[in-house]
């Protein structure tokens, strides 16, 4: 049984197998191909900026900021000021941000009996979009990450204006998600309070417990996240077990021959990644305690999602107060990167999970590109016998329309999986 | 008006004579007042100042030889066949009107102090300049010159042209300035090519 | 329930995408006042809000629809829940009163037009190139190019439409009163531009990126420095090159640089013959104006 599922950046095909009326295997296809890869190929690298953020009109940020990391480190050194790194990262929290906010007003609440919400969603993430035009210019597709920093000078101005967008989100985030001091809601570390709470996320919450849906769309309980920086930690969780120590070598793509999307294997198994993953890998109280209880359930998934706004406000707060403006925005590198032969790889947390560039420069001209997308680790297509995570997440549900919902969960983006 | 234009024309030209021939700071507003026949109080209808003169003086050769040139430029022919042109043209010049060509290397590009407010940078000599650019541009947009710096094919060009002229006024040369156009043209042109 | 205006129908709007990377959806989300927007028009398909339909009727039935947009290149083998993109186009092309098109994908092809697909291009251009097989369709498009577009331009191209204002159009499409401005225009770093100080450096305020860092906005149609990004900035004032985004040529190769001839810009500002370009830069570069040579906020 093929179901169309659109509204996903995009669209796929899941094609269902039942036996005694319960899904015993999903075949996923993504229908088309984009080739940006080859659209990069002999152009100068510097191009790649501009191209790379078309990818995706959801994600793109995170696309620039993965290909300025592929760039910087073909260097041997490089130096980028602080402020350069800390006002990147707040744009990429940002892009995280919005999307998650369309996520659950647009595409989450619908499964629960509720409309899309557009004017929420679109209020709120706004809110965000325009935090990233102060500083890069505009959104989406800006190109204002550039080998060596940034290519805005950020202004006084600029930072109160940024900081008063942060606090309005956050009024947001408390008045209409959860009514809970985003502080408190940091640092709390049981489910049960958030329960007590009001909201539209504690609505969502209480909702699956009472449906008892709390136990649909575990998976393999593994994580990953490439994509190290000043909050999120690089690492693998395998249950609860965390290791630090990824090696790109073990990343592995694979062909599939019915769909334009590739599976991607660490170690040859795969895993989930994404904000349930980060929350794990960052040892979350809120999300540990979620994972104890409920696994790597949609419950978990969704909490993840939908914390990782109010984490990520929080510390963009933080790192804005943290940011000298008196620092340099651009470094000048001492090399010109026409005369750089050498391969670099950038790995960033992208909204759905780890993002992954690699790119070979021979005298500053791109001989290949690789770009490994989140919803690629998430969505692989496997046999029967070595299934994918949302696959694994769906196999065992009775109903096309569960699997809709916990397929939705991994928030797919089909654009960039078939970029 | 007509006139007047007609007049400072003359002004110009006896200015350049007199300058060639008895240096810029040794010639004074009425000699070449009385080289005309003018009166001097007439002569500062015209020009308030010798500064304002000699500044006048380098805005006409400009547009003259930026004429000139612009005429080369709009022809339909390789760049090869326009630097023999420009060349001729140049030299010609020097034959015909030396007095202007000399203003130029003696006078502006040695007295720099008089030209400093109002002709900073090359804002006297912007007509004959851009045709010299549009020149280089084109060239090098044809894919018949290489891609370079603009000055230092400027200097190479005109500091070539200009050296040849200096020793054709110091009387150093055997020939004819005429003589040279060919070999001149051909390394200019090597000098410049893809 | 009326409309502010106290108007019952909406027009029926259908976004179509092609091959697209969805940033046009994202950046019509932008739009400030959506709320009021939605009141007005209502989409029979959108690829991300709530519609009337879903893709397969949309593609499999022809639904009564006023405006057609199209989002996205397209071309001979690209489909929508399996049908032909161009099937789908011909399928509303007739009854609507409108087409679209969104952004520069759509218009000229974009960078979807390198994609792998068969014949990738734009309705009715591949480039500059016209493209003859829906030339009966010209009379009736108009072109938003832009990589994204902006949001109020498509916004109030549609509410012109609703209007029936006789848009004035440009070769390309595109409404004049959005296009007949270069990019340029209202640019925070205009006198740079004007007295030719070109010593640009990335993350400083000061500095015009034409003449070193490949910036277009001279010769770029576009309202971006005058109707703001998100209603804050744009990517010249932000220290960003303009990529000309909004033209046939885009994507350029070497982004980042100006091309240059012995120095001169080889692409001057839209419309200046290039003697009158380099007299007037041959006399302003000439005056050093202090003012422009210090930074902006002394110490």
């Amino acid at each position: 049984m093929i179901e169309l599922i659109e509204k996903i950046e995009g669209e796929a095909k899941l094609d269902f197998s039942f036996t005694n009326d319960l899904i015993d295997y999903v075949k996923i296809e993504f229908l088309s191909a984009r080739g940006i890869e080859n659209i990069l190929k002999n152009r100068p690298a510097l191009d790649s900026l501009v191209i790379n953020p078309r990818v995706c009109g959801i994600c793109g940020h995170a696309h620039l900021i993965a290909t300025v990391q592929a760039l910087e480190s073909c260097y041997e050194k490089i130096e980028i000021s602080d402020k350069a790194k800390i006002i990147r990262e707040l744009t990429l929290n940002f892009e995280l941000i919005q999307n998650h906010l369309k996520w659950f007003y647009l595409v989450l609440i619908p499964f629960f009996g509720k409309k899309q919400d557009t004017k929420k969603a679109l209020y709120s993430s706004s809110l965000m979009t325009k935090a990233i035009a102060v500083l890069a210019g505009q959104y989406p597709h800006n190109s204002y990450a550039i080998v060596g920093g940034i290519t805005s000078s950020v202004t006084n101005g600029d930072f109160i204006k940024v900081r008063s967008l942060i606090d309005e989100a956050i009024l947001f985030f408390q008045s209409n998600l959860v009514d809970a001091n985003i502080e408190e809601f940091w640092e709390c570390d049981s489910v049960e309070h958030i329960f007590e709470k009001e909201g539209d996320l504690v609505d969502i919450l209480m909702y699956i417990i009472y449906s008892n849906l709390n136990d649909m769309g575990k998976s393999y309980d593994r994580f990953i996240a490439f994509g190290g920086n000043s909050y999120f930690k690089k690492g693998k969780s395998n249950k609860t077990v965390v290791s630090t120590n990824l090696k790109y070598e073990y990343i592995k793509e694979k062909l599939i021959d019915y769909s334009y999307a590739k599976n991607v294997y660490y170690k040859d198994k795969s895993y989930e990644v994404g904000p349930l993953a980060r929350g794990m890998i960052n040892k979350v109280p809120l999300i540990k305690d979620a994972h104890r209880k409920y696994g790597d359930s949609i419950f978990s998934r969704i909490l993840a999602r939908v914390c990782e706004i109010a984490q990520l406000l929080y510390h963009s707060k933080q790192l804005l107060s943290m940011c000298n403006i008196k620092e340099p925005s651009y470094i000048k590198p001492k090399i010109d990167i026409k005369n750089i032969t050498a391969n670099g790889i950038g790995y960033v947390e992208a909204a759905r999970g780890s993002l992954i560039h690699k790119v070979d420069l021979v005298d500053g001209i791109i001989k290949d590109y690789t770009i490994i997308t989140p919803t690629q680790w998430n969505l692989g297509s496997g046999t029967k016998d070595n299934l994918g995570i949302a696959q694994n997440a769906m196999v065992g549900l009775s109903s096309v329309d569960e699997a809709k919902l916990v397929f939705k969960s991994f928030d797919v983006c089909s654009v960039c999986t078939t970029h | 008006m007509e006139k007047k234009v007609t007049k400072k024309e003359q002004i110009i030209q006896a200015a350049l004579e007199l300058f060639a021939y008895k240096g810029f700071y040794s010639t004074t507003i009425p000699d070449i007042a009385s080289s005309l026949k003018m009166s001097v109080g007439n002569m500062y209808n015209y020009f308030k100042s010798k500064d304002i003169l000699a500044k006048e003086i380098i805005k006409y050769i400009s547009i003259y030889l930026g004429n000139e040139l612009k005429k080369i430029n709009e022809e339909q022919i390789s760049t090869k066949e326009k630097t023999k042109k420009i060349v001729t043209m140049y030299f010609n010049i020097a034959s015909s009107r030396p007095e202007m060509i000399d203003y130029f290397l003696r006078v502006y590009l040695s007295n720099r102090e008089v030209f400093k407010d109002g002709c900073e940078g090359m804002a006297c000599v912007s007509e004959f300049v851009t045709e010299i650019m549009i020149f280089f541009e084109e060239g090098v947009q044809k894919g018949e010159l290489k891609e370079q710096d603009f000055f230092s094919a400027f200097g190479l060009f005109m500091g070539y042209l200009g050296g040849m002229v200096f020793l054709n006024g110091e009387k150093i040369l055997p020939n004819e300035l005429t003589y040279y156009i060919d070999d001149i043209s051909n390394n200019i042109y090597n000098a410049l090519k893809k | 329930m009326k409309n502010p205006n106290g108007e019952n129908k909406k027009i029926k709007i259908l976004w179509l995408s092609g091959i697209s990377c969805y940033g046009n959806i994202h950046s019509f989300f932008n739009y400030p006042h959506m709320e009021v927007f939605l009141e007005d028009f209502e989409f029979i398909y959108h690829p991300v809000l709530d519609s009337t339909f879903s893709l397969k009727e949309i593609v499999n039935e022809t639904k009564e629809c006023n405006i057609l947009l199209i989002d996205g290149a397209i071309s001979d083998d690209f489909h929508r829940a399996d049908v032909n993109i161009k099937d789908i186009i011909n399928r509303y092309a007739t009854s609507v009163n409108r087409i679209v098109t969104v952004g520069t994908c759509a218009t000229f092809g974009g960078i979807f037009k390198y994609s792998d697909f068969q014949s990738p291009r734009g309705l009715h251009f591949c480039g500059d190139e016209l493209q003859t097989d829906f030339l009966h369709l010209r009379n009736k498009t108009i072109s938003i190019s832009g990589c994204p577009i902006q949001p109020e331009v498509l916004v109030n191209t549609l509410y012109e439409i609703k209007n029936q204002t006789d848009i004035k159009l440009d070769t390309f499409l595109r409404p004049k009163e959005y296009y007949a401005y270069t990019v340029h225009n209202g640019c925070t770093r205009n006198e740079y531009f004007e007295y030719k100080v070109d010593g640009h450096k990335f993350g400083e305020l000061e500095g015009c990126l034409f003449y070193d860092h490949g910036c277009q906005a001279p010769y770029t149609a576009g309202s971006c420095n005058k109707i703001l990004w998100n209603e804050q900035n744009s990517k010249t004032r932000s220290g960003s090159p303009c990529f000309g985004c909004t033209e046939y040529t885009f994507p350029k190769m070497s982004l980042y640089d100006t091309k240059k001839n012995m120095g001169i810009p080889q692409n001057l500002p839209l419309g200046v013959p290039k003697r009158a370009y380099l007299t007037i830069a041959g006399v302003t570069k000439a005056f050093s104006i202090q003012r422009l040579e210090k930074k902006l906020i002394d110490d």
